[in-house]
This record gives structure tokens, C-alpha cells and sequence, in this order.
């Protein structure tokens, strides 16, 4: 310790904390899995600093928001700054949640940590308030849409649905009075909801340690008749004696940190933060798309149709957000080991696998209305006349074909398979549903093509 | 906690509370120490207690203004009193009469987007703001007109002349001309504008969203 170590420690007292915090003992095998909940928090405080350095140049005004963001990208280091906010955003939404699936997967959940899960559970959701409220505030294209979409989300809860949504709003409209509100939201409400929330999360952690890692059989045979606070105070008893100091993991938490920021730069100085045209509310050509991290969720809404529909997408989001809370309450077996909880790990897995998918169809989706289904090779005369005539009106609106196109009616990929031909006549120019416009005015040659098009999908 | 613990009872007996007062010389002096102890007891209680009722008394009432205000445009404007949703469009909500051009101009059953300046008030922005209106001629005399965005969840409508129909770039959902739901996941047909005829020339007044 320095002269001015010292000078600091003789007032203040300060070397036995920093002796208790750097040299307390933790369980062994804590490897680089566990470096991502320290990443993530990384990754915040680079959003506090690159948001505080941010708002010294933007106003939250439909007037100026996006001519503000304008000037901070010809700013000097400003494009920068404001891309390394951009990229982290995502970052933070990826390595949280890989951190909550390591975390599930060691079973570091279970007792006595549940509220540490809980807690962590909680940030997770400010994160994703974060997201979408940092969302509107660049006022472009994707801000406004995504923030349409968005709000009448949440407007999709029963009985209070609307209060909420012009809570959020400030008013059945979205402009002047929205923004406004979303950038206090971002800037104030939930970076207080954040450190309360991630102090209370390394609270927890510290008070009780760090999980060590699951073992098929305990490091102590414990006797029986122990309360079971008493069986786990001696087996992580045991895990720290064969452990090893805090301060031999604070460096694997710094080369990720350094590996990040490698990764935030070169993310921000190659792509960049990329901002779409000035948001026009009267624009109809628009088609919106949210961040990758919401498209699971964007695409979730293709499924859910007709009057109940507010009700499924309030119902299957409440429910998900609950599972996720009070899942130590509910995955709560004898053992820890991954192998030995097979059902939660098919569980996990298929989550795992159906947000991947989702993101994947959402990402892929061709949207519908503006696509056109190309020729392949070996197409006759009548069949390629019947794909423009297919392509002219607009089927792909509805139909998709290989993938390509909507997918409000039934897919024509193997529709010379799936229909008769005099069906397929009859459905084009009278059809029996009214699912379906009536294509009348069709020549007798494009009919015919485009029924020979059809035939050819098999 | 642990010096606040009432000593057992196996002292001296259970102790009057006050009995050490009244004896002042010659008591026996653990229950002396005893009572000192409930009397702290019951007084630390009253000071918690106190602090949890002067600290809730505080955050009511600041907390009662600041939650309201903040709060205050999910119910200022909600009279007569409605819980459920009926602003999904994010349009800029104008009750003036615009013109949106003359019968003549607009084709029977072909809709056309019309871009009109109107007066709106968005917080405390009051100006002229340009509003989309999908305007359809349906007859010689009649003139129906719709809100640009689709009742799921607010995305842009576009009309589709191959399809002929209002088509959603989010989900997929369709609407004929006449605004009803072909197909998708909207849960009600496109939201229309008030409309009036005069002399030949439409005007668009209010959304219609409350049925």
C-alpha cells in the first residue's frame, strides 16, 4: 500500500472490507460460464456512461429528436458513442440471457438463492424496458412503428389494457407527449429500478456466495436429521475449503470485459448504429421490424388470431413472465446435476429451441404485400404467364409458395397435390368463404395460366 | 436483538410491570433490570413503529400526487369511465372537418390515400399536422373513409391493387375496401372517419373508434 493508501485507509478504515471482499474463499470450478452475469453488468455501467455522455446532446421532442441524433452522429466521437449504446443494448439482452440459462442449467437457482434468481428475474425485465423504451427515442421509422406495435401490446391486458396503453402513451395518440415520457422512463424511472435492482442482485450474491458448481453426489456425506439449512451450510462449507480465492476470478471477469469492449468497437466502428428515414406516422409502404431480440416475440403474434386474441397474447405473456419468476419455487427437486433433472432440462431445452426458431421465422419471414415469387427453370409458357399473373394480384399477400410470401391463407406450395383443378377455378373467381377476395375479373387466359401454375406445385 | 431479550422467567417469577418503581429500595434487583428492559422493549417498538407511520404518512402524500400526475394520461381523459383499449391507431385525433377533395375525383370501389393538413393537438403542440386518410368512393353519392392502420396492432395499411385489399406488413392481416377483416389476426374491421358531403366535396371529421 502507497503513501496516499495510507493516508486513505488511517481515515477511513477501509483495507479490512477490501481484505474481506477480495479474499473470501469460493467453491472451485468457477470458470468462464461465470463470467457472463459480470459481462452483463459490464455491459451496464458502459450504457450508463455512453447514455449520460448521449443526453448531453438529444432532445426528447418529436421537433428535434431525430435532427438531435443527426447532430450527435456528425459530432466528433459522437457516431461512435451512440453505436457502442446501440450495440450494447443487444449485447446485454444476448449474454443475459445465456447467463440466466447457465445459471438454471448449474441449478444456482435453487435453495438458498431464489431470490437472488428472483431479483436477477426483475432486471431482466428492465433490461427489456430499457430496450423498448431506447427504442423510440432516435424518432425514426423503426422507432415509431416499433412503438405503435408495441403499446398496443401492452394495451392487450384485460380490463386495464387501455389505461395502460395511454398511460404509456401520454394519450390515446403516440407523438410529442410519448416521447417525452419514454425518454423520462429510460433516462430516470429505470436506471433507478436498475441499481436498486443490481445492487440488491450482488447484495444477495455476496451474502450468500457464489453457487458452487452441482455435483451428482455432495462433497460431505451429511447425516440425517439436519435441517436442511444445516446440510447445505456444511457441504458449500466444504466447496469453499476446496475452493479458492475471489480475486483468482475477478480476472477472468476483466479478460471478458477487455474482449467485449474489442467486440462493442469493432461492432460500432464497422456497422455502426444504423437509423432509418425521420419517422412518418402517414406513411403506408412501411414495413415494420423490431431488433432481433423482440422478433421471437413479433413472430409469436402471427399465431394468435381472431377476438380472443388479446386475451391469448396477455395471457401466454403473463404466464411466461410468472414461470420465469417463481421458477426456484417450482423446479425444486433433491438434486442439482443437470443429469439428474432430466425434465427440467427437456423443458429448458425446448424453450431454448422455440425462441431460436421464432427469432429464425421472424428474421426469414418475408413480409407480406411486397414479394414476388421468382421463375425457376423448366417452367412451360402457361405456367410462367400463370406466376406473373400470381405475382400481378398479389397472391403472396396470403399465400406463400416455397416459403415465400404471407401466411393468412393456405400455404400453395403443393397446391397441384392438395386441390382439384375445377376446385381451384371455383375458389379463385367465386369463392365459398368470404376468407377470401373474389379474383372476377380475370381474363379467361390468365385464369387458365394461372390454374396450370398452380397444377405445376407439387 | 439479543440485548433486548427479556430475561426468562426463571429470574424471579413472572414481574409486575411498575413493580420495580413502586420498591424503590430493597427490590430485587434482576426483576429490576427486567422491567428496565420491557419498558426499552416496549419503547423501541413505539419508536419503530412510529418511524413506519410517520415515513408512510410522507410517502402517501408525496407519493399520491407524483404516481397521479404521472399516471394521470391513462385516466384524465377516460370519462365516461372505459377500461378496455379502444385507441389502437397511433394517429394525431383531429374532430375538425377537412376536405379531402371531391366525389368526382375519387374512382367507385378504388381506395385512394389522401394526405390532408388538420389541426391537431399533440400535448402542448397545437399546429397543422398532415394526416393519412384512406378515402373510397362506394357509390355516385357515397364516400366511406378509414383510418390507415390495422386494428391488431397499428402497423401501416397499404391498398393492394392485385389483391384488392388492405394488406398488413406485420402479421398479414387483410381488409376488403369496405374495411371488414379477410383474413389474419385483426380482431375488428378498419377504424372510419366521420364523413360529410357537401356540395359534392367530402370531409373527413373524427375517428369513429367508439362504437
Amino acid at each position: 500500500m502507497g503513501r496516499i493508501g495510507r493516508f486513505i485507509d488511517e481515515r477511513l478504515d477501509v483495507s479490512p472490507l477490501v481484505r474481506a471482499f477480495l479474499d473470501r474463499r469460493m467453491p472451485g470450478n468457477i470458470g468462464w460460464f461465470h463470467t457472463l452475469g459480470s459481462a452483463t453488468l459490464f455491459l451496464i455501467v458502459v450504457q450508463i456512461v455512453t447514455g449520460i455522455a448521449l443526453s448531453l446532446s438529444y432532445v426528447p421532442s418529436p421537433d428535434h429528436a431525430y435532427q438531435s441524433v443527426l447532430f450527435i452522429d456528425q459530432t466528433p466521437f459522437g457516431a461512435l458513442v451512440r453505436a457502442i449504446h446501440h450495440w450494447a443494448a443487444g449485447l446485454i439482452v444476448l449474454l443475459m440471457g445465456l447467463h440466466i440459462l447457465r445459471v438454471f442449467i448449474w441449478g444456482a437457482h435453487r435453495y438458498p438463492r431464489e431470490l437472488t434468481w428472483m431479483i436477477g428475474a426483475g432486471l431482466f425485465f428492465v433490461v427489456l424496458g430499457f430496450a423498448f423504451t431506447g427504442y423510440l427515442l432516435p424518432w425514426d421509422q423503426k422507432a415509431y412503428w416499433a412503438t405503435v406495435v408495441g403499446t398496443n401490446i401492452a394495451g392487450a391486458a384485460p380490463f386495464i389494457g387501455g389505461a395502460i396503453l395511454e398511460a404509456l402513451r401520454g394519450g390515446e395518440q403516440l407523438g410529442a407527449v410519448t416521447l417525452a415520457r419514454f425518454y423520462g422512463i429510460h433516462v430516470w424511472v429505470l436506471p433507478a429500478a436498475l441499481l436498486l435492482l443490481v445492487g440488491l442482485h450482488l447484495f444477495a450474491i455476496v451474502r450468500q456466495g457464489i453457487a458452487a458448481s452441482p455435483r451428482r453426489r455432495p462433497l460431505v456425506e451429511t447425516e440425517p436429521g439436519l435441517s436442511r439449512r444445516e446440510t447445505y451450510a456444511r457441504e458449500y462449507a466444504a466447496e469453499k475449503r476446496a475452493g479458492k480465492p475471489f480475486w483468482e476470478a475477478i480476472l477472468k471477469d476483466a479478460i471478458v470485459a477487455a474482449v467485449l469492449t474489442v467486440v462493442l468497437l469493432a461492432l460500432a466502428l464497422g456497422p455502426g448504429a444504423p437509423l432509418e428515414p425521420q419517422a412518418d406516422p402517414n406513411i403506408t409502404n412501411y414495413v415494420p421490424r423490431p431488433e432481433w431480440y423482440f422478433l421471437d416475440l413479433f413472430q409469436l403474434l402471427w399465431y394468435f388470431t381472431g377476438n380472443l386474441e388479446p386475451l391469448l397474447i396477455f395471457l401466454t405473456f403473463t404466464l411466461a413472465s410468472l414461470i420465469f419468476i417463481f421458477v426456484p419455487f417450482l423446479d425444486r427437486g433433491r438434486h442439482r446435476h443437470p443429469r439428474q433433472r432430466p425434465v427440467a432440462m427437456g423443458l429448458t431445452a425446448v424453450v431454448v429451441v422455440g425462441v431460436l426458431g421464432l427469432t429464425y421465422l421472424g428474421a426469414s419471414a418475408s413480409p407480406p404485400g411486397v414479394v414476388r415469387v421468382p421463375p425457376t427453370e423448366g417452367m412451360s409458357g402457361p405456367e410462367l404467364g400463370g406466376l406473373q399473373v400470381y405475382n400481378e394480384q398479389g397472391c403472396s399477400a396470403c399465400h406463400q409458395i416455397l416459403g415465400i410470401g404471407g401466411q393468412a391463407g393456405p400455404d400453395l406450395s403443393r397446391a397441384g397435390r392438395r386441390f382439384e383443378e375445377a376446385d381451384m377455378r371455383r375458389q379463385i373467381v367465386t369463392p365459398q368463404n368470404d376468407e377470401m377476395p373474389a379474383y372476377d375479373g380475370l381474363s379467361q387466359q390468365q385464369l387458365d395460366d394461372l390454374v396450370e401454375f398452380l397444377k405445376s406445385l407439387r | 436483538m439479543d440485548e433486548h431479550r427479556v430475561p426468562g422467567r426463571s429470574s424471579s417469577g413472572p414481574v409486575e410491570p411498575g413493580a420495580t418503581i413502586s420498591s424503590p429500595a430493597g427490590g430485587d434487583p434482576a426483576a429490576d433490570e427486567t422491567a428496565q428492559a420491557r419498558a426499552e422493549l416496549s419503547r423501541r417498538n413505539f419508536v419503530l413503529r412510529a418511524l413506519a407511520f410517520i415515513g408512510g404518512g410522507i410517502a402517501a402524500v408525496l407519493g399520491i400526487p407524483v404516481i397521479g400526475f404521472s399516471s394521470a394520461p391513462g385516466w384524465q381523459a377516460r370519462a365516461p369511465i372505459r377500461l378496455l383499449s379502444t385507441s389502437i391507431v397511433p394517429t394525431l385525433r383531429s374532430s375538425a372537418l377537412t376536405s379531402v377533395g371531391r366525389v368526382a375525383d375519387f374512382e367507385v370501389g378504388v381506395p385512394q390515400y389522401v394526405k390532408v393538413d388538420r389541426p391537431i393537438v399533440d400535448g402542448w403542440v397545437a399546429e397543422n399536422a398532415p394526416v393519412g386518410v384512406h378515402v373510397v368512393r362506394t357509390s355516385e353519392t357515397d364516400v366511406t373513409a378509414f383510418d390507415p392502420h390495422c386494428t391488431h396492432l397499428g402497423c401501416p395499411l397499404a391498398w393492394s391493387t392485385g389483391s384488392r385489399s388492405f394488406v398488413c406488413p406485420c402479421h398479414g392481416g387483410s381488409f376488403n375496401s369496405d374495411g371488414d377483416v379477410i383474413a389474419g389476426p385483426p380482431p375488428s374491421p378498419m377504424i372510419r372517419y366521420e364523413i360529410q358531403v357537401q356540395d359534392g366535396e367530402v370531409f373527413v371529421g373524427a375517428l369513429q373508434e367508439r362504437a
